[in-house]
Order: structure tokens, then C-alpha cells, then sequence
């Protein structure tokens, strides 16, 4: 290189911010952008078992179908994904990949994990897409599974299969006991009132074996009453509203009945609980045929919709599976194409019903005909759509900010504590409102 | 104004030398404490994938951070670019408000790759504004301006802005004592840069300082020089004036005293003669005559002596001309003239002064307006003798008649004359003088 060249200003000057921009350029990530690569990729992030723990051997079916669609319908287009990854690794996995700036394209999201992601900024914000494609409609999917994507009043993931939180119901008990299946509207006095009647010994040895409900927790019964108990962002927390102290009373008249018994889902499986609190999806899997054998074999069982207290409703807690668009994708188009193909083409969405455990998140599809046959193609029984439509209808979500998981524990803890003590329970809530908003201002103190 | 505004880096003379090796020094430095926190940064994130805890790193840092090898990869890059930016030397103010904006935004993203963990850079540019000669105030505009920038760097403030992961949050993946020793090299080595940078101020100082001595030490030979200089050009005057008045004294001698001298004696011979011989008195009387006459006709000679030699050979209008020509020859200035009146009937003395004017003014044109364009005008109007010298040059908004305007006045009063002239916009002088002979023949 001729030096005097070098030593002119302009030229100076020019390779200086030309540097500066190629560094810029490899701190945006922008290298991977770069392809000669005629063939576009989409990758996709998907775990090989079952969300709901049920294994069928079906793992990668529903993507495949949507891949082979996907990619009749895009000619050029390769869908790709790593297969092998466990659901356990998953989050992990999905973590190194995004460290490495190699994050697929589309990712299917764990329901726990939702948050950390959105917060971190690793999802994209899909507002632009929402608004650009007129095509998508919100109102197709299930109100409160379509606002589980949202973070901080962002979209950022859209629902592709969930399950709500139903009670499970042992038939042979309530038939034993001359009790009725409770009614879909049934209420918490409802659900003590059984309980009570239930709760006896049985054999008479003087020790109780039959027991009114197991996991019962104090999340069901704070749902069922409609307690909101933190702000959007989680900064805050009203442990004091008179709502709490009904849910906690109520808990305490429910232990009550037990007197001290220590029960687990053991309990249930075994036969000896009337009432238990458990996902759809456990409902699905063990209706069928293949698994019908391997729990909850030895009573007649069904499902109905959760009590409610009385300032709430019949509310379902509901656990969702979701898929979300990475941040840095290259393809976002492609991306959302294929997002809106998994989660809302009715014929990928109704492949849920064969092969996974959960439903639908497309009304259209769950409250189907169709999807009802194919519920109760290996029971036998029939089932009332009416109960799943009601609890779908009526399901919340859990609260979505950064440490929940850490302060629900906190809450289980007060809430414990305060059935422990003896002491007068809006005391108690006061008390522990204090400690609970104090831990919160750690959280926050820690974020910075 | 231009030359207001224009700053000047210094040179890389002897005493700049010191400085520029500190400044070098500063660099080297920050340059090893920017590759020290990234490479350990890149280190710590490569870690947390291969262990197994990205998750929980991520979690804990709430976002992404950049992939570990890209760290000190645009860290390095974005040095060399400041490094280029600092050897621009700008000459003026608006072109380093430039380039220190730019420095700013390169400091911005080296510290976003450190995770904010060093900011020190920022007295790179702190040193590299101190290189130029500016005045005071500026001075301190451009160092208040970088240290805002400074401690807006190191108030959370930006961090919060963009989302960055704080340093000690990824370099929790070390075991805690080693991290601590790894915080400590890095304070120690912003430590040194700052003791560094301090060093260099001090250095910088004391050789401006110095630099100031040598300027006032040239000025002072300066001056004594001046003063010589003035000393012999009196001098050389004085010896002239002395030339001069020894020999109009042997002038005066040689040519008036003899003739007088002759004639005194003859006048004396001829009063005694005059009763006893008057024919040979007459005769004595036309001898001494004769002696006043080649008298006169030699004291006509001396006092031609001292006429312009032009024009003691040629006529003035020939004598102009010349001097027009060999002006315009010597310089190349472009001189137009305009006579419009007929010089011939001017006796020796009009002659004299208006030659005088006119190359005095050409003379003043040239040297002091550096004018490239002069016109001659010489216009009779009735009985006066109107001479204008216009010129293109820079002029002068307040006119202090030096020697050479003075002296042309003088010698113009002294035929009844006068002399006007004005400065704006090129020289005017104006020179009138009142024809005596000239009115017999109109």
C-alpha cells in the first residue's frame, strides 16, 4: 500500500469509520445473515418426548406432518430441526443455542421458560406481523392461550397445544357414597359438603381411609376465588384483600377434614381420594386404551370443572405449550408462515387429538365433532364436551414476570404457615403482605 | 475569523517527543486492559455453554449477551478505529467537534463489550484534545464536555438505555476468589491508566511551558536585533546628511566662495583704480562680471547636482514614462497613465515635485497597498496641475501619513499646492498644484 496515501486525512478517516462499521456489523449478528446458499432453512427448536409427560411414541409426528406441508406449499424451503433433545434438556439446549448465537428460527417454548425468554429478549415481538398479516385472527384461538404469549403488553409467542386444570373425579366413590357427579357450576360449599361425606373409616380400624381431596393446593383455591395477587410487572403484591383470607379459611376447613393425614396422589391412584386436581392431558392419556391399564385402574373416574369460590368462577388454571420466533431470525417471514401453519391450520391443530395429550388451542378444532370422537374413540365412555368447552372458557394464566416461580413459593410458604399458626388469619395477611412485597424489592434490586 | 478558528496540533518537535512516547504508553495500555476484560468475559460465556448453566445464566444476566468470540474480536476492531480517529488532526473547530463525537460513539461500543466494565478509553480522547494548541476557554469547553461524557458513562445511565449485562454478573462464573483477583488487575490496571494519564498531563505542561520560554527568549532577540538594525539606519542617515552638507560646504567653496572671492577682490581693486584710471576700472569691471557669471553658471551646476537624473537628461514626460516602464518591468504591476496636459512649460522645480509624487505614490502602491493595478493621471484644470495615483491594493481604513505622504505635502505647500488622499477600497492620492508660467499662455 502506497504510504502517502495512508497518511491523508479523508482516507484516514474513512477506513476508521469503515471499521468501525464491520465491527458494528459482527456485534448485530449480522455474519450469519450472509449465505450463498440458494436454498433457504428455517430451523426449527423442538424437544423429541411428550410436553405432558406422556410418552406414546408419536414424539416428532405433528412437526413432521407440518414440515412436509410447509414445505409442499413453499417450494425451496427446508425445515430442519434437531432431533434427540429431551424435554428435560430442552431449555438448556435452547439457552446454549441462543448464547451461541445460533437460536433456530422458530422454537417451541416451555410453559415455565415463557418468561425468562420474552424478558431476556430473545423472542421476537410479533406486533409488526400480527398487524401487517390480515389472515391471522386473534379471536381464533382460545382467549386466555392466546394471552399467554404476552409479556409486558407484547405478543410474543403463540399457543400451540394446552391443557387445563380439571378435577378428577372418583366415580366409584360418589356412587358408593349415593352422592351426584357434581354439576359444572358446582362451588366451593359444594365441593366441602362432598368432601365431608366422604371423609370415614371404612373398614373400621379407627384410622380414616377415605379422604375428601388431595392437592387441593392453595393456587386452586386463590383461581377459584379470583385473587389477583401481584401487578403486571410483578413490583407489588396485595396479600390482604379479603379474597386471599376466604381462600385460606377455606383451605383450612378442607385440612380440616383430613385431621393431619398426610395424602399424596398415591392416594388417589389407589382409590382411596375422591377429589384431585390434574391436568386434561393426564385425562386423555390414561382414557385411552394403551395406558388405561397403568394408573387409576382399579375405580370408575371422570373429570368435571374446578369449584368456585365465592367471588370467582369455575376458573382452570391452564398449562401451555407455545411456540415463539427468535429475535435474531434471518427469515422472519418464513418464520411466521410456518408459526401460523403449526398453531392455527386446523388439520396440523386436530393432529393434536391423535397424537399428543393435550387440546387444541383453536376453539374451532377442540369443540369439534370430530375432535370429540377422537377423545372418546378408545374409552368407551362418553364424554361431555360441555365440561372441556366450560373450563377452556373459563381457564386463567399464570401471572408472567420475572421471579414468579420464586414468589409463588414464597406465597406457598405464607400460606402454609398461616394454616399452621393458630393465630387470627388477617393478621397473619398482613404480616406477611410485608415480607412478600419486601421480597419482591429484592428481585428487583437484583435486576440491576 | 478563518484564522481565528484554526487550532493547530502541535509538531513532534524535541519537546513533544516526551509527550507523544506517554501518549503511547496510554495506548498500549488501554489497549491491554480492553483485550484483559473481554477475552475473560468471552472466556466466562464459552464456559456457561460448556457446562451446562446457560440457562441459569440467563436467567440471572436477563438477556442475551453476544457470542464470546465476537467480544474481543469487535472490541480489538473498534480500538483500531479510535486509534485511526486520533491520528486525524483537524484544523479547525467545528471539524473536532466531529471527530469527537464519533470517538465518543467508538467509546460507547468498546465499553458496551466490556459490559461496562472500563470506560478508561475516554482519557484517550481527553489526551488527544490536549495535543492541539487551543485557547483557554475552548479548552475547557471540550475537556467539561468530555468528562460529562465520562461520568455519564459511569452512571448507570447508558447501561439501562441499551441493556447491558454487567461485568461481574458473567464473571460470577470464575470461583469467587478468582474473580476477585480478576476485578482487582482490572481496577489496578484503571488505576494506572489514570496515574498514566495524569503523567502525561503533567509532561504536557511543563514542555508547553517550556515552549512558551523559548518563544519568549526568540522575541527578546528579536526586538535587540530590531533595535540595532533601527540603530544603523540612523546612523547610515546621519553619515549621509554629513556626506551631503560636507560637500554642498565644498560645493559652496569651491564655487561661490572663488567666485566671490574674486569679486571681492577685483571690487576692492577697482575702487582704487576708479579715480585714477577709470577706463581700466571699466575693464575691471567687466572681468569681475565675468567672474560672477561662470559663478552663477557654477553654482547652476551644483544645484542641478542635486535634480532627479532623469531629469537632468530628458523631459519630465519622457522622465514619467521611464519611471513608469521601468516599474512596471521590475514588478509587473500593470500601470495605465492618462497625461492629459502638456508638460512642457513647467520650470525645474514644478518638474521636480510632480516627478517626486508620482513615484512616491507608485512606490507606496507596490510596497504597502500590494497593489497589482495603478493609474497615472495628470489633468490640467485652469490653472491647476491635477496629479491621481489610484491603485487596486489593500489600502488602509486609517491613513497615518508616514514620511514619504509627509514630505510630498511639504514640498507641494511650498508652490502654493496641496495634497489630498483617501484609503478605502485601494489608495487615492490626490496632488494639485497651481501653474504659474502656464497661465501666460492660455
Amino acid at each position: 500500500m502506497n504510504l502517502e496515501f495512508f497518511k491523508k486525512r479523508r482516507f484516514r478517516v474513512i477506513l476508521s469509520i469503515l471499521i468501525a462499521a464491520a465491527a458494528l456489523f459482527v456485534m448485530m449478528g449480522q455474519l450469519r445473515r450472509i449465505s450463498f446458499s440458494k436454498e433457504k432453512v428455517l430451523t426449527v427448536g423442538v424437544f423429541s418426548d411428550s410436553y405432558w409427560g406422556v410418552q406414546n411414541g408419536y414424539a416428532n409426528k405433528i412437526i413432521d406432518d407440518a414440515i412436509l406441508a410447509f414445505e409442499k406449499e413453499h417450494p425451496g424451503v427446508k425445515v430442519k430441526y434437531e432431533s434427540g433433545i429431551m424435554k428435560d434438556d430442552y431449555s438448556e439446549w435452547l439457552s446454549e443455542k441462543m448464547m451461541n448465537d445460533s437460536a433456530p428460527d422458530v422454537f417451541f417454548i416451555l410453559g415455565r421458560d415463557f418468561s425468562t425468554f420474552a424478558r431476556i429478549g430473545a423472542l421476537k415481538d410479533l406486533g409488526d406481523l400480527i398487524s401487517k398479516d390480515e389472515a391471522f385472527d386473534r379471536n381464533a384461538f382460545y382467549k386466555s392461550a392466546y394471552e399467554y404469549g404476552q409479556y409486558g403488553g407484547r405478543q410474543y409467542a403463540l399457543p400451540f397445544e394446552c391443557a387445563p386444570n380439571m378435577m378428577f373425579v372418583n366415580k366409584t366413590i360418589l356412587d358408593r357414597e349415593n352422592i351426584e357427579l357434581p354439576a359444572k357450576d358446582w362451588t366451593w360449599d359444594d365441593f366441602y359438603e362432598i368432601c365431608r361425606k366422604v371423609t370415614k373409616d371404612r373398614d373400621g380400624t379407627g384410622v380414616i381411609n377415605q379422604f375428601g381431596t388431595v392437592n387441593y393446593t392453595w393456587i386452586d383455591a386463590f383461581d377459584a376465588n379470583d385473587v389477583t395477587l401481584f401487578d403486571e410487572k410483578g413490583r407489588g403484591c396485595d396479600f390482604t384483600v379479603p379474597e386471599v383470607g376466604d381462600a385460606i379459611t377455606f383451605l383450612e376447613k378442607l385440612e380440616a377434614l383430613g385431621s393431619g393425614y398426610a395424602l399424596s396422589e398415591k392416594d388417589f391412584a389407589k382409590g382411596n381420594v375422591a377429589f384431585q386436581p390434574m391436568l386434561f392431558s393426564e385425562y386423555r392419556a390414561y382414557k385411552s386404551q394403551e395406558l388405561s391399564i397403568m394408573k387409576y385402574s382399579g375405580f370408575e373416574w371422570d373429570c368435571v370443572t374446578m369449584p368456585s369460590g365465592p367471588n370467582g368462577d369455575n376458573n382452570s388454571r391452564l398449562d401451555i405449550l407455545s411456540i415463539a420466533m427468535s429475535e435474531n431470525t434471518a427469515q422472519k417471514d418464513m418464520a411466521w408462515e410456518f408459526m401460523k401453519l403449526l398453531t392455527m391450520d386446523p388439520v396440523i391443530q386436530s393432529e393434536i387429538f391423535d397424537y399428543s395429550a393435550g387440546i387444541s388451542v383453536l376453539p374451532q378444532v377442540t369443540q369439534s365433532e370430530d375432535s370429540l370422537s377422537r377423545i372418546t374413540r378408545n374409552t368407551g365412555e362418553a364424554f361431555n364436551l360441555e365440561i372441556l368447552k366450560s373450563a377452556m372458557e373459563k381457564s386463567v394464566i399464570q401471572p408472567r414476570f420475572r421471579g414468579y416461580e420464586n414468589a409463588k413459593e414464597e406465597i406457598g410458604l405464607a400460606v402454609r404457615s398461616i394454616l399452621e399458626s393458630r393465630s387470627n388469619i388477617r393478621m397473619e395477611q398482613i404480616i406477611w403482605n410485608r415480607t412478600i412485597n419486601n421480597y419482591l424489592k429484592s428481585l428487583q434490586i437484583n435486576e440491576y | 475569523m478563518a484564522e481565528k478558528t484554526a487550532i493547530v496540533k502541535r509538531d513532534n518537535d524535541k519537546v513533544g517527543q516526551i509527550p507523544e512516547l506517554v501518549f503511547r504508553v496510554l495506548v498500549l495500555l488501554n489497549f491491554l486492559i480492553i483485550l484483559f476484560v473481554t477475552m475473560c468475559t468471552a472466556h466466562a460465556l464459552w464456559g456457561y455453554v460448556h457446562e451446562g448453566s446457560a440457562l441459569e445464566f440467563l436467567i440471572r444476566a436477563g438477556r442475551v449477551p453476544l457470542m464470546n468470540w465476537i467480544l474481543p474480536f469487535s472490541a480489538v476492531l473498534m480500538f483500531a478505529s479510535l486509534l485511526l480517529l486520533l491520528s486525524v488532526e483537524c484544523n479547525n473547530h467545528p471539524e473536532l467537534v466531529c471527530k469527537l463525537v464519533l470517538e465518543f460513539g467508538i467509546a460507547i461500543a468498546i465499553s458496551y463489550v466490556t459490559g461496562f466494565g472500563y470506560t478508561g478509553m475516554i482519557v484517550l480522547l481527553l489526551a488527544d484534545i490536549m495535543r492541539y494548541t487551543i485557547d483557554w476557554q475552548k479548552r475547557a469547553m471540550y475537556i467539561l464536555a468530555v468528562s460529562v461524557f465520562y461520568l455519564f458513562m459511569n452512571g448507570n445511565i447508558v447501561q439501562e438505555w441499551i441493556g447491558v449485562i454487567p461485568l461481574e454478573n458473567i464473571w460470577r462464573y470464575y470461583r469467587a476468589d478468582y474473580m476477585s483477583r480478576f476485578l482487582g488487575i482490572l481496577n489496578m490496571l484503571s488505576l494506572v491508566n489514570m496515574f498514566v494519564f495524569i503523567f502525561y498531563m503533567v509532561i504536557l505542561v511543563l514542555a508547553q511551558m517550556s515552549e512558551k520560554e523559548r518563544i519568549i527568549l526568540l522575541n527578546r532577540e528579536l526586538k535587540e536585533a530590531n533595535e540595532k538594525l533601527e540603530e544603523y539606519a540612523n546612523e547610515s542617515a546621519r553619515m549621509a546628511e554629513t556626506r551631503e552638507r560636507n560637500r554642498l560646504a565644498r560645493e559652496i567653496h569651491d564655487t561661490l566662495g572663488h567666485s566671490l572671492t574674486g569679486i571681492i577682490t577685483g571690487i576692492e581693486a577697482c575702487i582704487m583704480l576708479m579715480d585714477i584710471a577709470p577706463e581700466a576700472t571699466k575693464e575691471q569691471l567687466r572681468a569681475i562680471a565675468e567672474v560672477a557669471r561662470t559663478g552663477i553658471i557654477d553654482v547652476r551646476h551644483s544645484v542641478k547636482a542635486l535634480h532627479p537624473d532623469a531629469l537632468e537628461t530628458m523631459d519630465l514626460e519622457d522622465a514619467l514614462y521611464k519611471l513608469i516602464d521601468s516599474s512596471k518591468r521590475s514588478t509587473g504591476v500593470l500601470i495605465t497613465t492618462n497625461f492629459d496636459a502638456d508638460l512642457g512649460h513647467l520650470d525645474q522645480e514644478e518638474e521636480d515635485v510632480v516627478y517626486r509624487v508620482v513615484q512616491e505614490s507608485i512606490t507606496n502602491a507596490i510596497r504597502h497597498g500590494k497593489a497589482t493595478e495603478i493609474q497615472v493621471s495628470i489633468t490640467r484644470k485652469e490653472e491647476e496641475l491635477n496629479i491621481v495615483i489610484t491603485d487596486n491594493g489593500i489600502g488602509c481604513s486609517d491613513v497615518n501619513p508616514g514620511f514619504g505622504l509627509h514630505h510630498m505635502k511639504e514640498r507641494l505647500e511650498m508652490l502654493g499646492g496641496r495634497l489630498d488622499y483617501k484609503g478605502e477600497g485601494g489608495f487615492m492620492i490626490h496632488a494639485v498644484i497651481p501653474i504659474r508660467k502656464g497661465t501666460d499662455e492660455q
